[in-house]
């Protein structure tokens, strides 16, 4: 895997609150807590499709290769409601993504915050998944 | 007023024109008062859309402190509201999470100190928890009630019956398989099957939309999340044969005055539950019966009730009740589940790397 791109991963010892639910979105189900990620790339794709919709990045490598990656942000009408709109990501657009990679070690990864290149943020998901930094969602259903 | 605080925290104004459908506020039928509104046939005027989020974080059963009280007190309710406006704000600035949990994680390892607890939501318990994050919905009017449940008078669930106690543990062993062997560990509503009659309108994380259409004879229901649609005759005619089983059963509903009431029976048992999802709880049995009402009481708001009745499952009946409101803007954007259900790829794909390390580490 070539991930210089990355500005650090894997082996934090952040420990979830509450056990994972093995449900729809249970946060640990499909994402690995010790490995956080920042990546740098620019948007190939975005698909709004629920329940989430996806981000596809394409990601320079130091090598001069390219990894396209895929980002799990919110459901549609979550996204829309604030304020995000099929104008928000345009193929082409350089961002920064924050989030977690997935636990088969694929190229996919769960979102918390976009910033673009001037250091405006948009914010794309990660609450309510059993996250780090989520206080639990598993008793309401949040799956 | 939300978005667009949030879209200048975010520096991006430009988007404050929404690129997927104009907002179109619901409203009344004009020179009408719309909760006595009829339909051009005489039928009281249900249609919308709605949602139950304004339900969001009001315990499901009644915390046990409470005992027979069902409302707030002036001081809790306060508190309720203090949460929602710490959402709101959450949501118009980033809260402390607009600092990524990521980042914060990546930034102290660096410095090889422990990750900071990030912030989180708001209110727990019967002091509301609505989602202040980017992908959960959240009340906007606090809700006066204790709880979800509202009959029997202690807003309990009253006690299962051995045969459906049975049946809740088997589930919640397979739903806590440290590696699940197999889709089959999953409910209906992970696998994008259904969430049930009940499932599809108490509230949760998002997608509470439903919108109500209705034409002489026949009230029909489409619902956000998994999209179900139930189509509810009101013409008199009586249940069809007890031998066709579905999710979501056979509803037939009547007017009863200003309210809208409907029996569902013919439910497929052993698989959904009463509860978020239609995966909270014990699997009902095919003998349950569920009668819902619908009254529209103001030009945005319709009580809507649940009674559930299945001796085989519960040992009385129990009732539900919640207000659906309408939020200005709000349309439910198609569900394609199965197609989109990346959730169920990634967490089988997670349980088998799982098992391939288990094997390597057994082999070695």
């Amino acid at each position: 895997m070539k991930k210089q791109v990355l500005i650090g991963a894997a082996g934090l010892g952040l420990m979830l609150a509450a056990a994972p639910a093995w449900a729809h979105h249970a946060f640990a189900a499909e994402f690995d807590v010790n490995k956080p990620l920042v990546l740098k790339g620019t948007v190939t794709k975005m698909e709004w499709i629920n329940p989430h919709a996806w981000i596809h990045l394409a990601v320079k490598n130091a090598d001069g290769t390219t990894t396209e990656w895929m980002v799990e942000a919110g459901a549609p009408n979550g996204l829309l409601r604030r304020g995000f709109n099929k104008n928000s990501l345009p193929p082409g657009t350089a961002i920064v993504v924050e989030g977690w990679q997935a636990k088969d070690e694929s190229t996919r990864m769960n979102g918390s915050n976009i910033t673009y290149p001037d250091g405006r943020k948009l914010f794309i998901g990660s609450q309510g998944t059993g996250a780090p930094g989520d206080k639990g969602g598993d008793e309401k259903g949040d799956k | 007023m939300n978005l667009r605080t949030f879209l200048s925290v975010a520096g991006f104004a430009a988007l404050a024109v929404l690129g997927l459908g104009s907002a179109t506020a619901q409203t009344a039928p004009a020179g009408k008062s719309a909760a006595t509104a009829k339909t051009p046939w005489g039928d009281p005027d249900l249609q919308g859309t709605w949602t139950s989020d304004d339900t969001w974080g009001v315990p499901f059963e009644r915390p046990k402190n409470f005992g027979t009280r069902a409302t707030l007190t002036e001081d809790e309710l306060q508190q309720r509201e203090k949460n929602i406006s710490r959402n709101e704000e959450f949501v118009e600035t980033g809260g402390p999470n607009a600092h990524s949990p990521a980042v914060a994680a990546l930034e102290a390892k660096e410095k090889g100190e422990k990750p900071p607890e990030a912030q989180g939501r708001y209110g727990r318990g019967v002091d509301a928890a609505p989602v202040p994050g980017h992908w959960g919905e959240f009340a906007r009017r606090a809700s006066h009630q204790a709880s979800q449940v509202v009959d029997p008078p202690d807003g309990r669930i009253p006690p299962l019956t051995p045969e459906a106690q049975a049946k809740l543990d088997a589930k919640m062993k397979l739903r806590r398989e440290p590696i699940p062997a197999s889709w089959m560990n999953w409910s209906d509503y992970d696998r994008c099957i259904t969430r049930g009659v009940a499932g599809s309108i108490l509230p949760v994380i998002y997608g509470n939309g439903l919108e109500i259409v209705q034409s002489p004879g026949y009230v029909a229901i489409r619902y956000e999340m998994v999209h179900d649609v139930r189509i509810i005759p009101t013409d008199g005619r009586p249940h069809i044969n007890s031998n066709i089983r579905s999710y979501m059963g056979d509803a037939v509903g009547h007017w009863e005055g200003n309210t809208l009431v409907v029996e569902t029976t013919n439910l497929k048992g052993d698989t959904l539950a009463i509860g978020v999802n239609g995966d909270g709880g014990a699997p009902y049995s095919d003998d349950m019966k569920i009668t819902e009402k619908f009254t529209r009481v103001s030009p945005n708001t319709i009580n809507y009730q649940m009674t559930v009745n299945d001796p085989k499952t519960y040992t009385a009946p129990w009732t539900v009740a919640f207000p659906i409101t309408q939020e200005p803007g709000y349309k439910l954007f198609e569900y394609a589940c199965h197609e989109g259900n990346m959730a169920m790829h990634n967490m089988l794909s997670a349980a088998r790397r799982e098992d391939a390390k288990a094997a390597k580490g057994a082999g070695k």
